[in-house]
């Protein structure tokens, strides 16, 4: 079942503590690491935290995840994909 | 000798934490690094003044990182794990570092675990040996409840910062015996308030 990328955004800004930001400032396809959002790899661990706690997935290879860190669009497609039914 | 000037002084507590605006990764610092950040931050120093690497920072935290340890300890049976953010703040060092980012400063620095006594002595120091210009020196004292459980202690929440340079126009001239940080910090308050 696909996610609300507004729903996934918010998860995001709450997860990484992320201030003055709201989830209507993050653009969809915008980059989550370097540009766009400015991610670091101390909030891809984090995310990955996410994912397991939210969502029930659990990223072993973080080759595996890399594709799917690439934009909050990416992501939810990636959730929607391996979420446990 | 050459004399050292305070040139300015702060104390910060959790309760300013929240008005506190140091741009969007500041809520993923542990407590002890946003209050470190914070003091200096209150100083209302221009460090732009002096080149970056010739500020040096010393910072002395009471407890060391043992908060955030526990934090990250008591974290270890949530699903997924202790939060990595967290575990970057595992080190009581960690304060010095997020200081040196925000304000681009790339002097030496130190670190201390225990209480305020060192940082004065060792910032002088540094000052008169010419390793640095100026020096930030910060003095936290954090212990969380939790933590305050763990070591009979009795929760804090509080960084004092002073910033010291060589020959310059301040508050008052650094004295040889001035030790005590936090009581420095007071004084300077004080006296600024009633005056």
């Amino acid at each position: 079942m696909q996610i609300s990328t507004h729903e996934l955004k918010s998860k995001i800004i709450e997860s990484l503590k992320l201030q003055d930001i709201t989830p209507e400032q993050i653009d969809d396809d915008a980059p989550l690491f370097g540009t766009g959002l400015g991610l670091d790899s101390i909030d891809a661990l984090e995310l990955v935290v996410l994912l397991e706690k939210e969502y029930g997935i659990v990223i072993k290879d973080i080759e595996e995840g890399r594709p799917a860190f690439r934009s909050v669009r990416t992501l939810a497609d990636f959730i929607a994909a391996k979420r446990p039914q | 000798m050459s004399e050292i000037s305070i040139i300015a002084a702060s104390t910060v507590t959790a309760a300013d934490l929240p008005l506190a605006r140091l741009g969007q990764r500041f809520g993923r610092l542990d407590q002890q690094s946003q209050l470190a950040l914070l003091a200096v931050a209150s100083l209302n120093v221009n460090f732009d003044e002096l080149a970056g690497d010739r500020i040096g920072i010393c910072l002395a935290a009471s407890a060391g990182s043992l908060s955030t340890d526990v934090n990250f300890w008591n974290g270890r049976d949530r699903v997924g794990g202790p939060s990595p953010t967290l575990f970057a703040y595992t080190l009581p060092s960690a304060a010095v570092g997020e200081v040196a980012i925000h304000f681009r400063l790339t002097g030496p620095n130190l670190c201390f675990v225990g209480d305020d006594q060192v940082i004065l002595p060792e910032a002088a120091d540094l000052l008169r040996r010419g390793g640095a210009e100026a020096c930030v020196c910060i003095f936290c004292e954090v212990v969380t409840p939790e933590c305050g459980r763990v070591i009979s202690a009795p929760p804090v929440a509080a960084a004092h910062a002073l910033f010291l340079k060589n020959r310059g126009e301040g508050i008052r001239t650094l004295r040889e015996f001035d030790r005590d940080m936090k009581a420095l910090c007071a004084l300077i308050f004080q006296t600024k308030s009633a005056g």
